[in-house]
């Protein structure tokens, strides 16, 4: 992944793409988890925790690493977006209630593009 | 009682067979190529049954485990070799399992989790001093059963079965053949792990098998790893069925025990959590034996838990350093999943070197007297061994070429 160091190629940006796709889909799964009750709190609190602190390094990396100029815009565009998933992510590690839960399950499934 | 009685097999089959490295390899393997390597599974289930039947046999008959094999076959100074990899290899699974227990844990409790992890080791240098080796195969083994909710999973997942049977031809339906490879290498290390016999050989020891107990090994190894190879199936279903058509890159712990809880809900959640917490914390225990097994055995030393501390001083003193190193690596933030990876595969390299004195040890007629390998035995072990080297010389280019397994 990207966050390994080095200048973010389309290749790089390809699979940093979808693994922060992936986070999205695992948190948006989870949140329905949420609004249906069918989880413990410590578990949403930890393990969403996890998700977002990982799409936050990828916000991170991708929004100071080097890349090809070709796709600068792409890479920049992809940390904006795995900012705004990792803060979807924090969101649900506070254990919403079950209105926001479903709001966020359908925002993460959104920015995933989850099947 | 008898169901008891085979609980070694079921401590090896769940704190060996699935421990930390097979529920991220087989989890991740379903996710990336769902169920095309279930075959895999197979292969390596039917390669530790016909090991550990061989090195459980050797003990019961000669009384002597794995590495008083590898230092009297091989020599001192090839047995070095074979015991320095076999540590540093049991040293990083070691520190992965006591990462992943404190990471469940953590995942149950929501503590922190570098206390948790200072609360594992305790934990588990407590549970080694206290508890009878016989207990801790118990409570290890049947505890670690919670993983059955896994198969209840994959049901309810309503996977493909057309798929599933397919997956157990061996077939390459992928555009990306050393990743398949990687995963197949990988799947195939997790299930012959070099400390599963080496803690198999020296608990049939510990238990003080003789001749008359070659039928439970045959029954334990048979029933222990089958077990185990049914566990990873349900895995890797449930990985293949869940996160595979959602493009999830099950990259941590929760991840594997969400694949319970999407299906089953808070309860399939906490009897997953339950089951990995006891098979990592049973695989702790393994590798944590294993490496004073080593070193006691290699060296002349008394050994054995059934001693107590004072008859086997330097064997206590070599488990407790093992968990103090343990502790000092996952102290240092490594993630337990990387780790496992990494020593998965360099376990893969190491196989050869544990498996062909095993093999030697059991065709001497020194040791075995009428005991010694039969025809079936032997075609499958050789079989194995060239399979064994084939995969030990691919792993680490395959690891490099795959960037362990990122693709």
């Amino acid at each position: 992944m990207a966050c390994n160091g080095g200048t973010v190629d389309r290749h790089a940006l390809k699979q940093d793409s979808e693994a922060i796709d992936s986070l999205a889909c695992e948190g948006a799964l989870l949140a329905n988890d949420v609004g249906k009750g069918a989880t413990t709190h410590n578990f949403v609190e930890v393990h969403a925790g996890e998700l977002a602190q990982t799409a936050s390094n990828f916000a991170d990396a991708l929004s100071e690493r080097p890349t090809l100029p070709a796709i600068e815009r792409d890479v920049r565009a992809e940390a904006r977006k795995a900012g705004m998933i990792a803060g979807l992510l924090d969101q649900l590690k506070e254990d919403p209630d079950r209105p926001v839960a479903e709001s966020l399950r359908d925002r993460l499934e959104k920015q995933g593009g989850c099947s | 009682m008898k169901i008891f009685k085979i609980a070694l097999g079921i401590l090896a089959a769940i704190g060996g067979f699935v421990d930390i490295g097979d529920l991220v390899f087989n989890v991740a393997a379903g996710a990336m190529f769902g169920y095309q390597l279930l075959w895999v599974v197979v292969v390596g289930v039917v390669g530790i049954i016909v090991y550990s039947e061989m090195c459980g046999r050797v003990a019961a008959i000669s009384n002597k485990a794995v590495f008083d094999a590898v230092r009297e076959r091989v020599g001192f100074r090839a047995g070095l070799v074979t015991l320095v990899a076999a540590q540093v290899v049991n040293l990083m699974t070691l520190a992965a399992e006591v990462g992943g227990v404190a990471i469940c844990l953590r995942l149950l409790s929501g503590l922190p989790y570098r206390w948790l992890i200072l609360a594992a080791i305790v934990g588990l240098g407590i549970v080694v001093w206290v508890i009878s080796f016989e207990w801790i195969e118990r409570i290890f083994g049947y505890g670690g059963l919670c993983l059955l909710v896994f198969a209840v999973a994959a049901v309810k997942l309503h996977p493909d079965w057309g798929a599933v049977a397919h997956g157990y031809v061996p077939h390459l339906n992928t555009e990306n053949t050393p990743l398949y490879l990687f995963f197949a290498v990988g799947l195939l290390g997790a299930a012959m792990t070099p400390y599963e016999v080496y803690f198999y050989s020296s608990g049939g020891v510990e238990e003080g098998w003789k001749a008359k107990d070659l039928g439970l090994n045959r029954a334990n190894a048979i029933i222990g790893y089958s077990l185990g190879g049914f566990f990873s199936f349900a895995l890797m279903i449930t990985g293949g069925a869940l996160f595979l058509e959602q493009g999830i890159q099950p990259d941590f712990l929760g991840s594997i025990a969400l694949g319970a809880e999407v299906p089953i809900g808070e309860v399939g959640l906490l009897l997953a959590l339950i089951g990995i917490l006891f098979a990592v914390g049973g695989a702790s225990i393994d590798t944590l034996f294993a490496g004073a097994y080593n070193l006691a055995q290699f060296f002349g030393w008394e050994w054995g838990r059934y001693r107590h501390a004072s008859g086997a001083p330097r064997f206590t003193l070599t488990w407790m350093v093992l968990l103090g190193l343990a502790l000092a690596i996952v102290m240092t933030g490594v993630d337990p999943v990387q780790l496992t990876e990494y020593a998965v595969i360099f376990s893969v390299v190491a196989l050869p070197l544990t498996y062909l004195p095993i093999l030697l040890v059991a065709n001497d007629r020194a040791y075995m007297g009428k005991y010694v390998n039969g025809r079936v035995s032997n075609v499958l072990g050789v079989a194995y061994l060239v399979v064994i080297l084939a995969v030990s010389l691919t792993a680490i280019p395959l690891m490099i070429i795959t960037n362990v397994g990122q693709g």
